[in-house]
Parts: structure tokens; C-alpha cells; sequence
């Protein structure tokens, strides 16, 4: 299949580690190779979508438009205790989650 | 089917299956009412208060949960008994049940099989003959493709429906609560148990619960079955569609009327993209308050930064990974009109689509997969054929338009399950049981 140019990715090894640094997670080597190839399939697939003009449609956001309730009136409906709220936490102090700290 | 009945088969099928990552011995009912003592599964992404709850992640795999979903406390006022949470792919994402944390759930009616996913867990549990009610959750087809695989009835109401508050989230445009039944008549009492508007949550519908199950009844005289041309033109299993042509007889000898229906197959062939796009984006975001600072296996770390690198390079698996970065491009300010946004596009023509072929029809069928259940390690499709693009993916299309689908069992094909899909109009889940019910009772008729 010939690829028009606008879906081309050229995507590479660097690129890949790029984006694994802006998500907060390293890849092995092996990973780094599959993604590569993963973005290469891809691009069979979103040729695909180049074929549909969408000149003047809008993005859909959600299934359909509805009723939905967007707002609410500024209530407290429930609480949630701070212990309750805290027990999943590595490390919690005087009831704060705690981390190292940020300013040295 | 008794809650000690259930833990007992739950814990006999576990070394084969895998299907769950915890059996609960010790819920008890709480309230009388419909689903009074009946044990019930929950898939592993179903917040529960006290009780770990993992999302199929290593990265949760120590989670205990402060509150409940919505659905949980549904569910415990009906009278049910919480029995077990059942394995799924990591969050959600995959379509395999090979992806979880736990190792991989194997297919009860031939264990080098899959059993799908990502609610494979749920779909097994209730196909095993543990529970008679598990709980799914539905973003491409994860409720009614495994439902296909081990010959259950596989349900995903309308979009908002069933509230998601306290579902871990895959992607929030697209996610969905599902559910696992025996039978049809169970499916429609479920959605009557579950539905209802929820303040929790503000894509809930602003309606009461359903009252279906009451008055369901199989009578289809003069109700129009419309059948998916391009599905049916893209599978080219012999005994797949020689039983669905019987169903379809069967059903016309019932008064049903039956009626080919066709969509625009370019738009078609984009569903599977445009759904890798959205999906991947959104879960993208979605998961990135997964830190391990507030909850769930922190690594060790000399500043924030790193307790997070560490915690989710740990925590997530490699397809996880690999989706998170796809997703990650596509939201990139230079990508997105190209990718995310130009997908919300197609999508929304494809939907206008969608819903013109279910105004000509009372509910839209098609077999729910090409055939039987993989083998673990995958099936081997041309990802461009249109038997993958169509026939093995087009049951995202509820997902998109948000309508109610469910998956009934019909005949074995190579001796083992397999079912049909039917969708119909958004918030008409009414006509959507009565017509299922009709197929099922074919099938249990002999046809």
C-alpha cells in the first residue's frame, strides 16, 4: 500500500525513548525495537483513516448528546475519612502523603 | 447455585483457568431482594471497599480500595453476595486475556485456547458454571466477544446507563459496564438491577432503572432483524454462517422479518483505527494518576520523579507501555489534528452511519466473531483483510454510537461456543432483550 506523506511517521529509537521520559517509565531495549515496528504496522492502518474526508465534521467527543448532568450544586454527597483516604499511601505524616522532599 | 456451591467451583477451576485473582469467602448478604444469597463475580477493575482490587496491574497489585463502585452497592442491596474478582488484560487494554499481571486465563472449553478479553475472567467464571452472574466491563467489545468465545450471554447497555463510578477507567468515552449471564431473561433482570441515574457519576443517564425483565417476552412477530452485509461477506467460515442463516430462518418462521442491511465499507474499515487512536489516547491520559505516590506498589525513589519512573517502569506491563506510548504521540500538539482529533471525526461518521442502518431495523445481527476462540498465543490475520477490520472488530461500533449490544450463544462451530451479536437503538435495551430472547429460544428449540 502507498502511504500518503501526511500519515508518515518517521518514528525512531530516540523518539520512542522521548516519549517513555514524558510518561514516567523506562523501556528495555526489546520494547524500545517492538514499538518501532508497532508504529511502522500503524501506519497501514491510519492510512486508512486519510481516506475519509472530514472537512467540516466535528470531533465526537462522547457517544451521543444527552441530558447529561454536567453540573451540580456545590454539596458534599459524601466524605471520605483522611485515614481512609490515606491508608493506600507509600508513606503518610501527620496527615499529609509524604515524599522526599522537592526543594532541597 | 449457593455462595459455598460457588466458592467451592470457583476454587476448582482456578489451577486450569486462571479466572480469578480473588476468591471471596467471606461476603454475606446484606439485603433481601431479587438477587438474594446469589453469589456474583466481579471483574478485578470494580472498586471494592476492602477488598484488593488490581485492575489486572502489578502496579495495583496492592490496592485496597476505601470505597465501592456504585454497581457493588447495587448489587449487595439486590442481596447478592460478592464470591470473587476475575482476572482481566491489564486496565482493560487487551482483547486476549493474556495480558494481566496474574498470567494468562485460559478458555474452559479448551484450555489452549483463549477466552478473550479483557473481562476473560468474568466471561469464564459464568461459562464454568461458578456463578450465574459476572460483571464485565465493555470498551471495544470486551464483554461480547468473550461472551462469543464460551457460550454465555454477553450484555453492554446503552452508554451511561450503568453508572461507571468506581470502574478503573480505559478509555471514558468508549468504557462501558457490562455483564456475564446464563441466559437472556437474567441479562434483562440485571440491567433492571443496575441501571439508574447516579450523581457519582455525570455520563450516568438521568433516568430511573429499567423495568424490563417483568414483562420480557420472545414474541417477534413483524420485528425487523437487520443483518450486517459486510460482516457476513467477510467471514468465510463455512459452519459460522450456515448456523447463522438457521438462526435466522428459525426466526422467520417466528413471524421476525429478516433484512439485509449495508454500511459504507470504507467507513467500515476505519473502525479498528479509529478506535486504536481514541482508545489509546485517552487511556493515555487517563492513567497517568497512576504514581504510586498515592496509592499502589511504590519503588523506592530519591525524589517524586523518580518514586514515579520507578513505580510505573515496575508496575505497568509491556503492552501497556507500548499503548501509553502510541497514545502519548497521538495527543502530541503537533499530532493531534492528524490522529486524535481527525479520529473523533471519523468516528462521529461513522456513527451517523451506524445509527441510519439501525433506523431501518428493530436490532442489527451478525455472528459476534469469525469463529471459535484463538489459540493463547493469537490468531494469525492479515491486519489489513477485511475478516480483522470488519468481522473481528466491528462490534466496537456500540462503543462509538453508545448502543445497547449483547451476545447470545447459538450453535457450536468445531464443538466449540459461539454466538451472535445484536444491537439496537441507544436506550432501547426493551426490544434489545425481547429480540435476543427470541434467538435463544430458537436455539433452545432446536431451531
Amino acid at each position: 500500500m502507498t502511504l500518503p506523506s501526511s500519515t508518515l511517521i518517521n518514528m525512531n529509537k530516540d523518539m520512542i525513548l522521548s516519549l517513555a521520559d514524558e510518561l514516567n517509565f523506562s523501556l528495555s531495549e526489546s520494547e524500545v525495537v517492538n514499538i518501532v515496528n508497532e508504529f511502522h504496522s500503524l501506519q497501514e492502518l491510519l492510512a486508512l483513516l486519510e481516506t475519509i474526508d472530514t472537512e467540516g465534521v466535528s470531533e465526537m467527543v462522547y457517544p451521543f448528546e444527552s441530558p447529561l448532568l454536567t453540573l451540580r450544586d456545590d454539596e458534599v454527597t459524601h466524605e471520605l475519612p483522611q485515614s481512609e483516604a490515606l491508608s493506600n499511601a507509600y508513606k503518610a505524616k501527620e496527615g499529609y502523603v509524604s515524599v522526599p522532599k522537592v526543594v532541597k | 447455585m449457593n455462595v459455598n456451591e460457588a466458592i467451592n467451583r470457583l476454587k476448582a477451576i482456578q489451577p486450569t483457568t486462571n479466572a480469578c485473582v480473588t476468591i471471596i469467602e467471606d461476603d454475606v448478604k446484606t439485603h433481601e431482594g431479587v438477587l438474594s444469597d446469589v453469589p456474583i463475580a466481579l471483574k478485578d477493575n470494580v472498586i471494592t471497599k476492602g477488598i484488593l482490587t488490581t485492575g489486572g496491574s502489578k502496579l495495583l497489585s496492592n490496592y485496597i480500595p476505601p470505597y465501592n463502585a456504585t454497581i457493588v452497592d447495587k448489587l449487595k442491596q439486590a442481596g447478592g453476595v460478592i464470591v470473587a474478582k476475575t482476572s482481566l488484560d491489564e486496565l482493560g487494554m487487551g482483547g486476549t486475556g493474556t495480558a494481566s499481571f496474574n498470567g494468562p486465563v485460559r478458555n474452559p472449553f479448551d484450555l489452549t485456547r483463549q477466552a478473550g478479553g479483557s473481562s476473560s475472567g468474568s466471561a469464564v467464571v459464568v461459562a464454568a458454571g461458578a456463578v450465574d452472574i459476572a460483571i464485565g466491563s465493555d470498551t471495544g467489545d470486551s464483554v461480547r466477544k468473550p461472551a462469543s468465545y464460551v457460550g454465555v450471554v454477553g450484555t453492554k447497555p446503552t452508554y451511561g446507563r450503568i453508572s461507571r463510578y468506581g470502574i478503573i477507567p480505559y478509555a471514558s468515552s468508549l468504557d462501558h459496564v457490562g455483564y456475564f449471564t446464563r441466559d437472556v431473561r437474567l441479562a434483562a433482570l440485571m440491567c433492571d438491577v443496575l441501571s439508574g441515574q447516579d450523581k457519582m457519576d455525570h455520563t450516568s443517564l438521568p433516568y430511573p432503572s429499567t423495568t424490563i425483565a417483568p414483562s420480557l417476552q420472545d414474541n417477534v412477530k413483524g420485528k425487523v432483524y437487520g443483518v450486517f452485509k459486510e460482516v457476513l461477506e467477510a467471514i468465510d467460515h463455512p459452519q459460522t454462517l450456515k448456523h447463522f442463516d438457521a438462526v435466522c430462518r428459525a426466526l422467520e418462521s417466528k413471524g421476525a422479518i429478516i433484512k439485509t442491511i449495508s454500511m459504507n465499507e470504507t467507513l467500515l474499515r476505519t473502525c479498528l483505527p479509529t478506535y486504536y487512536i481514541i482508545a489509546n489516547c485517552e487511556a493515555t491520559a487517563n492513567h497517568s494518576n497512576l504514581t504510586g505516590v498515592n496509592f499502589g506498589l511504590t519503588q523506592e525513589g530519591a525524589d517524586v520523579e523518580t518514586i514515579m519512573t520507578n513505580t510505573r517502569t515496575h508496575g505497568f506491563g509491556p503492552l501497556i507501555r507500548k499503548r501509553f506510548v502510541i497514545g502519548s504521540y497521538g495527543l502530541k500538539d503537533e499530532n493531534q489534528d492528524k490522529l486524535f482529533r481527525k479520529a473523533q471525526k471519523v468516528r462521529r461518521l461513522i456513527v451517523e452511519e451506524f445509527n441510519r442502518m439501525l433506523n431501518e431495523c428493530d436490532g442489527l445481527i451478525a455472528p459476534a466473531t469469525t469463529s471459535i476462540a484463538p489459540l493463547l498465543e493469537g490468531a494469525n490475520m492479515n491486519v489489513l483483510s477485511n475478516a480483522h477490520l470488519i468481522a473481528e472488530n466491528y462490534m466496537v461500533l456500540s462503543n462509538f454510537s453508545g448502543a445497547p449490544s449483547i451476545t447470545v450463544p447459538i450453535m457450536p462451530v468445531d464443538g466449540l461456543p459461539h454466538g451472535i451479536n445484536l444491537t439496537c437503538k441507544i436506550e432501547d435495551e426493551s426490544t434489545m432483550f425481547q429480540l435476543a430472547l427470541a434467538i435463544e429460544t430458537c436455539v433452545k428449540e432446536g431451531l
